[in-house]
């Protein structure tokens, strides 16, 4: 549930819990408190905040009893000072705790960010547990924002929930064991009777906020099939079906929170009850009407106002906690979908920094006993090995097709000769050299890669051809362009953004880009280009292979592809299938 | 001005939808707080009182403690019961107020204007769109209710201490309102710069994890990664920076509205101590009065968040707005005459937004029952000529007269949704026979009915579950219901294998008898069942071929081959 909506997830909506209740794992505990620094020094300027407020009530009840014993105007003079000057260092307090711990809350979420970004950069392409791009994105931008509030807002509010009531009721227990038993009493039975009441009623609105989040879904699905639902004229009856479901979802959500509210009026009838006992005690005792109560002394006025105003204190961080209750929620899953998607799988050979290429000549390239199999797809069982003893040998600047159906593993090969993935067993070697950890990055240097759906960066056209490479200047772009045949739609769109956020690019348009990377990458010596003609149109085709081959003129081209016109037009063609080269 | 507008149209939306309930909301948030004020200001009267009249033993005889102590009783339960009331009546009008904003913005977007903007970049603007309605979604909950019942319960305050005091009464409402409005609207305004860089921020931190997801091979074999993988950081720390800064804003407009509340305690001490000495109250009044200023500024407090969340809900009421004007129906297209399905005379079309047309003097008559196909190379305008024969775009230049027809997009649209309500789009009145004989028509008969649940299936988002070619299928089961005397059909077999493309193919030629069919095509395959290919390259029609003549053969030759 990311950006929970205010309706969604309202502070009030979930029940509050007793600090001690509090039922995540030790390891999440531990990690939340400790892994943060700056955390505590956040939580000891709260509580001294929270705290300020026994001499400030002190000041008040004393002035009060010093007017009701005839005093006046100079009596309070001292007094209203000290209760505004206290004021202002309890808001100075109050201010620097919610800084240092929202701080400490967003540096960690850079930090989580970080990390996840490093392991998804490591992850293959061609590992299939590999979260998608979009799920990716919605974890890393909006879902982690939810790490703050749990951090700066939920994990303080908890601890100031069992340190503040007890030194309240350490201040209170020396005038009157009463006064004290009635918030000590009323104290534990608010979690307790919100445990009795709201339990069950909670997860099911947990599970109900799920569903409400589930109504942006329903929405976007929709507006993603626009063009469907307005050609077959079901605008309105979409429209009215949402409708319906909202208000379905509606009846349902107000039943189960009829019940997950109780669990919180506990709260504030406990509190409310609680502050009314003291004051009818109080009352009842400065009447002489009940005697005991205060160590067999008796109660001033001062005293006996100074309970009443510490009282509601003494509830108020158990309201805070209650308020930041979902925050809980959301950060752990948050949390917890970082370190998804921080999670190791199969990863690109070598690593991700950039090295010069050694040299910009073609390069022989070997496979020697290659085997790769696909991790477990779900459901499938294990797989097949792709290939198994797998050789090839593709000399210096020679052009070969890889000539397969779909899913024959031409895209692996691919992939495993760029160290996109290592192999399970054998070796790659580029110009003579081992592709290994320590040599993948150099090697790659000297390669170009082309897709068959080439992604589109964010940015300009001219952008996403340089991709903000070192030493493609705007002239090397200008001629990149050029021998890509882009120059029109260049002028046609400018500097206005293409890929996400932009108008995307037609299929033959994104071919014919990556092809103006190419040519912006002389040094590559080998290039490896995946089903680049798929799904274009014959001319477009044709214009695509025209130029890869003008491209490819004196550097090694290993090509995959099923179109037997282009294959027909390398040196050699290579059948694959059953993980054998067909002889 | 602008946004205030914006707001005011969404504003207007929100009480359309739920006037009582909105406002009824407010006045038990007012009612919750009044009630809380009074549990302490009654309590402090009470004890200061009793306190006195303890002192005599007579005076503690004559003190009646019923009243008080039964107030305290009322006032104790009355927050309780008003506080679950609000719960649930906030609750229920916010979840309203969502119901009605969707539906609303479904239909904003689905006019044909919005329509084409969506479609050209979703990605983008369905994202901003979640976040948008998150953002109005606070408003009703984070911004109104407290500013309402705040301004209430101040007002109520003021009036009770008007009974006593009316001086005291005017000062302590305009230092209250004064402050209590002065801080938050200070904190407004430096928060806009940050919330509005927030937003971008957030943006660009999506774009730039989706192209290093979405990109890795291409950054991978550029060395790139590396770098990518610093600006999804920098992009953090752009946002952090802004977040920050909007942190910064809600805890000092916090500290700020803490200490005026700190100020105004000490004041009020000095009043009533003053009041005290002229005899206008005695010291159990001064007491309540304390505890009164006490509590004055707490409702002001629950505004702090909705200070730094008021610039995006701005930033989306100024995006979502323009949605919610009441949809224009699009105007149908005027229909030819007998017998003819489509005539276009010098027709220019164009993407919308842009003045370069890419089809120009466009001329063409598809007879009722003819099969055309348009074929030419991407980007050559067909998806664009099929638009405006739909009725999705409008034309540049000269006449176009058409049947109604339904559109079968490039891109498989399926729902998450049931199959049943998948196909039920097409025609909502169908039974289940109805809907299980289209679905053999379109090939998937024998695996509908190998589904446990049948037509009740769930389809994931997207049609998960069904390969590409199962998926089409149900995109070509849906045509099949619909009985519009034309079809235009855009790439309908692009992506699918060559066995399976054919049987589609011969499915819709063999269905679509009695309907004019207008096929937009590369594939050798979809254009050799036309009657006609029309093709088009340069922003003309280049030439137009019958079935049967050389031509149609020469052109069949230039297309692609499976």
């Amino acid at each position: 549930m990311s950006a929970t909506p205010a309706t969604a997830a309202p502070a009030t909506a979930t029940p509050a819990i007793a600090p001690g209740a509090a039922s995540e794992p030790a390891p999440a505990r531990r990690a939340a408190s400790d892994a943060v620094p700056g955390l505590r020094a956040a939580l000891a300027l709260q509580i001294a905040a929270a705290l300020l407020w026994l001499p400030q009530a002190a000041l008040l009840a004393g002035a009060v009893a010093a007017l009701a014993s005839g005093g006046g105007l100079a009596e309070v003079t001292l007094p209203a000072a000290g209760i505004a000057g206290l004021g202002l260092v309890r808001a100075l307090a109050e201010a620097g705790g919610g800084r240092i711990a929202f701080r400490a809350a967003r540096a960690e979420l850079s930090r989580r960010r970080a990390v996840a970004a490093v392991a998804l950069a490591r992850r293959s392409p061609l590992d299939i547990a590999r979260p998608p791009s979009g799920l990716a994105a919605s974890v890393l931008a909006e879902q982690a924002e939810a790490v703050v509030p749990y951090l700066s807002r939920f994990l303080p509010a908890r601890y100031r929930a069992v340190v503040v009531p007890l030194v309240i009721l350490a201040c209170v227990l020396p005038l009157s064991w009463a006064a004290a038993l009635i918030l000590a009493v009323c104290a534990p039975l608010i979690p307790l009777f919100m445990a009795l009441i709201g339990w069950r009623a909670k997860e099911a609105s947990e599970a109900q906020l799920v569903e409400i989040g589930g109504m942006n879904a329903f929405l976007l699905d929709r507006l993603r099939g626009l063009a469907t639902i307005r050609s077959f004229g079901a605008v309105e009856a979409t429209a009215r079906r949402l409708r319906a479901d909202a208000e379905n979802l509606r009846q349902r959500t107000m039943a189960v929170l009829r019940i997950a509210f109780l669990s919180s009026a506990v709260l504030e009838l406990f509190s409310a009850v609680g502050v009314a006992m003291v004051a009818g005690y109080i009352g009842f005792h400065l009447l002489g009407m009940i005697g005991f109560g205060a160590w067999g002394a008796r109660l001033g006025l001062g005293e006996g106002l100074f309970i009443l105003l510490v009282a509601p204190a003494f509830f108020e961080p158990l309201r805070d906690l209650s308020a930041a209750w979902h925050d809980r929620a959301a950060g752990q899953a948050a949390l917890a979908a970082l370190d998804r998607l921080g999670a190791d799988g199969l990863p690109v050979v070598g690593t991700d920094e950039p090295v010069p290429a050694r040299s910009g000549s073609a390069p022989e390239v070997r496979l020697e006993g290659v085997r790769f199999v696909h991790a477990h797809r779900a459901g499938s069982g294990s797989s097949a090995p792709l290939f198994d003893g797998f050789d090839l040998t593709v000399a210096p600047g020679e052009h070969v097709a890889l000539f397969a159906p779909s899913g024959a593993g031409k895209s692996t090969l691919l992939a495993l000769v760029a160290g996109l993935a290592p192999p399970q067993a054998g070796q790659v070697f580029v110009g003579g050299e081992a592709l290994t950890g320590e040599s993948a990055a150099r090697l790659r240097a000297g390669m170009a890669y082309i897709g068959q759906q080439p992604h589109i960066f964010a940015g300009t056209l001219k952008g996403n051809i340089g991709l903000g490479r070192a030493g493609i200047d705007a002239e090397t772009v200008r001629a990149a362009l050029r021998v890509a045949r882009l120059e029109e739609v260049a002028a046609l769109r400018g500097p206005a953004p293409i890929g996400e956020g932009g108008r995307g690019l037609s299929g033959g348009e994104a071919l014919r880009l990556a092809l103006a990377r190419l040519a912006a990458t002389p040094d590559a010596g080998l290039i490896l280009a995946d089903e680049p003609t798929a799904h274009l149109d014959s001319d477009t085709a044709a214009e695509v292979a025209d130029g890869l081959l003008e491209l490819a003129r004196g550097r090694t081209l290993i090509l995959a592809t099923h179109d037997p016109l282009l294959a027909a037009r390398m040196d050699r063609v290579i059948p694959l299938g059953n993980g054998e080269v067909a002889p | 001005m602008t946004a205030l507008r914006s707001m005011g149209a969404i504003l207007r939306l929100f009480f359309a939808e739920r006037r009582l309930a909105l406002l009824g909301g407010i006045a038990l948030a007012a009612l919750t707080l009044i009630a809380g004020t009074a549990l302490l200001g009654l309590s402090g009267w009470f004890i200061t009182a009793t306190a006195l009249a303890g002192l005599s033993a007579v005076g503690a005889v004559a003190f009646d403690v019923f009243a008080p102590s039964a107030g305290i009783r009322f006032f104790a339960i009355t927050r309780t019961v008003a506080r679950y009331g609000e719960r649930l009546v906030t609750h229920d009008a916010a979840l309203a107020v969502l119901a009605g904003l969707r539906e609303r913005l479904f239909l904003g977007w689905a006019a044909p204007e919005a329509a084409g903007r969506l479609a050209d970049r979703p990605a983008r603007l369905l994202f901003r769109l979640t976040l948008d309605i998150d953002a109005l979604d606070s408003l009703y909950l984070r911004v109104l209710v407290p500013v309402l019942a705040a301004i209430a319960v101040t007002l109520a305050a003021a009036v009770f201490i008007g009974f006593i005091d009316p001086g005291t009464a005017f000062a302590f409402a305009a230092v209250v309102l004064g402050c209590g409005f002065l801080i938050p609207l200070l904190g407004l305004r430096a928060a806009r710069r940050p919330g509005r860089r927030r937003a971008h921020a957030l943006e660009v931190l999506r774009a730039r994890a989706i192209d290093l997801v979405a990109g890795q091979t291409e950054l991978v074999m550029t060395g790139r990664l590396a770098a990518q993988r610093e600006a999804l950081v920098e992009a953090d720390r752009r946002q952090g920076e802004a977040d920050d800064a909007l942190n910064r804003v809600e805890v000092f407009t916090g500290a700020a509205l803490s200490a005026a509340g700190g100020l105004l305690l000490a004041l009020a001490l000095l009043v009533a101590a003053a009041l005290k000495g002229e005899g206008v109250v005695d010291a159990p009044l001064a007491a309540l009065l304390l505890l009164v200023a006490l509590a004055a500024f707490d409702p002001f407090g629950m505004l702090k968040r909705g200070v730094v969340e008021c610039e995006r809900a701005l930033i989306a009421a100024r995006r979502v707005a323009p949605r919610l004007a009441a949809p224009v129906v699009a105007s149908a297209l005027p229909a030819p005459e007998p017998g003819v399905a489509l005539r276009l005379d010098g027709v220019a079309v164009g993407h919308a937004g842009s003045t370069r047309p890419v089809l120009t003097g466009v001329d063409l008559v598809v007879r009722a029952g003819e099969r055309l196909a348009i074929v030419g190379a991407s980007g050559a305008g067909k998806s664009t000529l099929l638009a405006a024969i739909a009725g999705e775009i409008g034309i540049k230049a000269g006449r176009l007269a058409a049947v109604s027809s339904t559109l079968l997009t490039q891109r498989t649209e399926l729902f998450r949704d049931t199959l049943r309500g998948n196909l039920l789009i097409a025609d909502p009145d169908a039974d289940d026979a109805r809907l299980l004989a289209a679905l053999e028509a379109a090939g998937l008969g024998a695996v509908v009915a190998a589904l446990p649940e049948g037509l009740g299936t769930l389809l994931g988002e997207g049609g998960l579950g069904l390969s590409g070619g199962q998926a089409r299928r149900l995109a070509l089961a849906r045509l099949f219901l619909r009985a519009a005397p034309l079809w235009l059909l855009d790439e309908p077999t692009e992506g699918l294998d060559g066995a399976t493309a054919r049987d589609v193919v011969a499915r819709v030629a063999a269905v679509s008898h009695g309907n004019a069919t207008v096929f937009a095509t590369h594939l050798r395959r979809e254009a050799e069942v036309a009657d006609r290919i029309v093709l088009i390259a340069d922003g003309r029609i280049q030439a137009i071929a019958n079935k049967g003549e050389p031509a149609f053969d020469a052109a069949l030759a230039t297309l692609r081959p499976d």
